[in-house]
């Protein structure tokens, strides 16, 4: 097994050496390719992400080399991933594609999303942030290249909290209080939403407490998803939704589109991203929302966990992975591709290249967030982003198991703690079927 | 030439007649035998064989890898881990929970009403019988994923105008509710097939015997007693069939939840087990674990209608003695 092993890692070592050298002086690399065929290399980008067809043409327009046709693709839970796996199935999936974190591991290891350790120059190692990259690295392979990164923050109604007096949390005890008053100042509104949809809230809280689902120790997955601070996390939120201080429902829905749009819920507990999302969203509550740390449980040793955030792969049917990949080293670290997307609509990812902050932070119209310099409140939460979290090999089951027993949670049929047990169980039963070495950890 | 030619071959064309068209009728039997039931085997073997034996193949493979799984990928026997795997999934146990316990309410519910209106049609008490009939069998005439749809906006609160008007009467049902939703989609399968088993009873009905009736009604036995006593048991081979093609049916409920779920959180991604296998299938992205579950929802199908045949064959052993 280590023979194998350390067989296979000489074998991309020996392939990595003249591929960095292609990818880092990116023309040569160019000039060969395209010296074969007539005319420039053409490869295909299928995202769901908003201002990608902006990004595409600035790529485009900026070189001759490599043509990217690009096709935008429904998000991965609305039948993107579905299209993607039955792509590659078929032989036919495009050179790039756009991966969320908790979907990287999964796509690794049904050969979707190529090794491209060997690809990854030392310049694009160093301009993203180690805390992303340990997120597309298992057992020192790299599989996708990280876009964006983002920090779970409070988005919180300045203006209602002003009204009711209300003073930003800063531990979860704080917030558990905060939400009793708000209840008390008025009794129809709420502080925020449990989502019974949010097994990618769920999983952030619990990071940020120090929670770590899966670890590849040992050379197999070692699942723990009910570990002390996951039991904590389900304990302190079951005991919101039992006092009726937050409302436990879908956020994926009208019913929450309208709680937020009449201010019925006064914060949302997401990453950096949805700063655009909601500018976007409701244009008409400009001036009203302000953003804050998120909540602490240690607030001497602070840690945060992300949500939300994508990557991008190289397929392993790509016939231009060199290609492919100077296209998602421009789409990540360059500044034109980062103010073609912010330019196409109102983004607010946070760049996983801090280099790209700046550009950022000059690109978003702060005016809706009444001039607070959201940016560098991101850059601060990035760094509490807690290292060494792993994602699981089949998260979208894993999410979907943890989200129906949120929901029978929320009706009162079970709770939170037996819906992240359920949700460990039916994860080691998929882990088994796929024939990985797998470790349970009851807690 | 032309006069004495033909006698020639005649004689022996007539002696040969007996032999050779016996011959050649049975030939041609046969040959008409297996034309017209070609149709038939091709389809099976077509439709049901091969997928069958594909399932059973694909259940025993897994696309491994071994440890982390970032290797290459390989085609390896698994032998029973698929199968293993499924027993011990609880969500899949939660599946075959559901689906007994849909059984249980559904089957008992479909048998008995659609006897009953059958024995009400058939007894003359309805007026207006072919309308009465058309009426009930119509809804088995839109398909399930219509049914599904027409039912959804009932059950919706904030649509229907059902949730409305009990909620004017100060009623609050919540038809998607956690304890609600399965007798809802029974509910559903119901309105679509009540009607069509009601004619197959009332059809069994019409054949019993005029004079059988006569006999019990002289004998002094009442509507009822005639309707439970004697015509029912005359119709257990019809009993026997649609409880039979409703178990095979219910096993495989889809449709509905699948449908429902868009709206109700609480039907899960593998509420019943042919949801299991879907999720298997196209979530989870494992086609051998999807053909084990398939392969075991198969053997319970199997063994449940060989459990009601048994059942059936000793009760009516036992009624005739």
């Amino acid at each position: 097994m280590p023979g194998r092993l350390s067989r296979r890692s000489l074998l991309a070592g020996c392939l990595a050496v003249p591929l960095a050298g292609a990818v880092g002086g990116c023309s040569s690399a160019g000039t060969r390719a395209s010296s074969g065929a007539a005319g420039p290399v053409r490869i295909t980008f299928w995202s769901a992400l908003r201002g990608s067809r902006q990004v595409v043409d600035a790529f485009n327009r900026t070189q001759s080399r490599i043509r990217v046709d690009f096709q935008q693709i429904p998000s991965g839970g609305q039948g993107g991933y579905a299209k993607l796996s039955n792509a590659a199935r078929a032989g036919n999936a495009p050179d790039v594609a756009t991966i969320e974190y908790p979907q990287v591991p999964g796509f690794a290891i049904d050969g979707v999303a190529r090794d491209i350790t060997g690809l990854v120059s030392d310049r694009l190692r160093g301009q993203l942030l180690p805390s992303a990259w340990g997120l597309t690295t298992f057992d020192g392979r790299v599989f996708t290249v990280p876009l964006d990164i983002e920090p779970m923050v409070m988005h919180y109604r300045s203006d209602l909290f002003a009204q009711y007096g209300l003073t930003i949390p800063r531990t979860w005890d704080e917030f558990a209080a905060l939400a009793r008053t708000v209840r008390e100042r008025d009794p129809s509104r709420r502080l925020v939403v449990f989502p019974t949809d949010g097994g990618h809230h769920f999983a952030p809280y619990s990071w940020g407490a120090g929670a770590q689902w899966f670890d590849l120790r040992g050379g197999a997955w070692n699942v723990s998803m009910v570990d002390p601070p996951t039991r904590n996390i389900a304990a302190y939120w079951q005991r919101l939704i039992d006092e009726d201080l937050v409302f436990a429902s879908a956020v994926d829905s009208r019913q929450y589109d309208a709680q937020i749009g009449q201010g019925i819920v006064l914060a949302r507990l997401t990453g950096a991203w949805d700063a655009g999302a909601q500018k976007q969203a409701r244009p008409r509550q400009a001036g009203q929302w302000a953003i804050a740390p998120l909540p602490q449980w240690d607030p001497a040793h602070p840690a945060v966990g992300t949500q939300g955030g994508s990557t991008f792969a190289v397929t392993q049917d790509s016939a231009h992975p060199e290609a492919a990949m100077e296209f998602i080293e421009w789409q990540v670290s360059h500044p034109d591709a980062l103010r073609a997307r912010l330019a196409s609509g109102t983004s607010s990812q946070y760049p996983a290249a801090p280099a790209l902050v700046a550009v950022g932070a000059a690109a978003f119209d702060r005016a809706y967030y009444s001039g607070q310099d959201i940016y560098r409140l991101f850059h601060e939460e990035a760094d509490k982003i807690r290292n060494g979290w792993i994602w699981g090999p089949r998260m979208t089951a894993t999410f979907r198991v943890l989200q129906d027993g949120f929901a029978r949670a929320a009706a009162g049929e079970g709770s939170l703690l037996d819906a992240v047990r359920t949700a460990q169980s039916a994860t080691m039963s998929d882990l088994e079927a796929l024939g990985l070495a797998t470790v349970e950890h009851s807690g | 030439m032309t006069t004495t030619a033909p006698p020639g071959p005649a004689p022996r064309t007539i002696t040969a007649v007996p032999t050779t068209s016996r011959a050649t009728t049975r030939r041609r039997e046969h040959t008409a035998c297996a034309v017209l039931m070609a149709p038939f085997f091709l389809l099976l073997v077509v439709v049901f064989l091969i997928p069958v034996c594909t399932a059973v193949w694909l259940s025993f493979f897994g696309a491994d890898q071994p440890g982390l799984g970032f290797g290459p990928e390989r085609t390896v026997f698994v032998g029973w881990r698929s199968y293993a795997v499924v027993f011990t999934d609880p969500t899949f146990l939660a599946g075959l929970g559901t689906i007994l316990g849909y059984c249980l309410l559904y089957i008992p519910l479909l048998v008995v009403g659609a006897l009953a209106l059958a024995l009400l049609l058939d007894s003359g008490a309805v007026r207006l019988r072919s309308w009465a009939q058309l009426g009930l069998f119509l809804p088995h005439a839109v398909p399930g994923i219509i049914a599904a749809i027409i039912w959804l906006y009932l059950y919706t609160p904030g649509l229907s105008p059902v949730v409305e008007l009990l909620a004017r009467a100060d009623l609050t049902i919540d038809f998607l509710g956690a304890r609600a939703v399965l007798p809802s989609i029974v509910n559903i399968a119901l309105w679509s097939n009540l009607g069509y088993n009601m004619v197959i009873f009332y059809a069994a009905l019409r054949a019993v015997p005029r004079e059988i009736i006569e006999a019990s009604v002289v004998d002094g036995a009442g509507p009822v007693r005639t309707a439970l006593r004697v015509k029912t048991p005359l119709i257990r081979s019809s009993i026997v069939v649609v409880v039979l093609f409703t178990l095979i049916w219910a096993l495989q409920l889809f449709t509905e939840p699948m449908l429902l779920s868009l709206s109700s959180p609480m039907i899960s991604s593998r509420f019943s087990p042919a949801m299991y296998i879907y999720d298997a299938a196209f979530t989870r992205n494992n086609y051998g674990l999807a053909a084990a579950a398939s392969v075991i929802l198969l053997l319970c199908t199997i063994a449940l209608s060989y459990g009601v045949t048994r059942w059936s064959n000793r009760a009516g052993s036992r009624g005739e003695a």
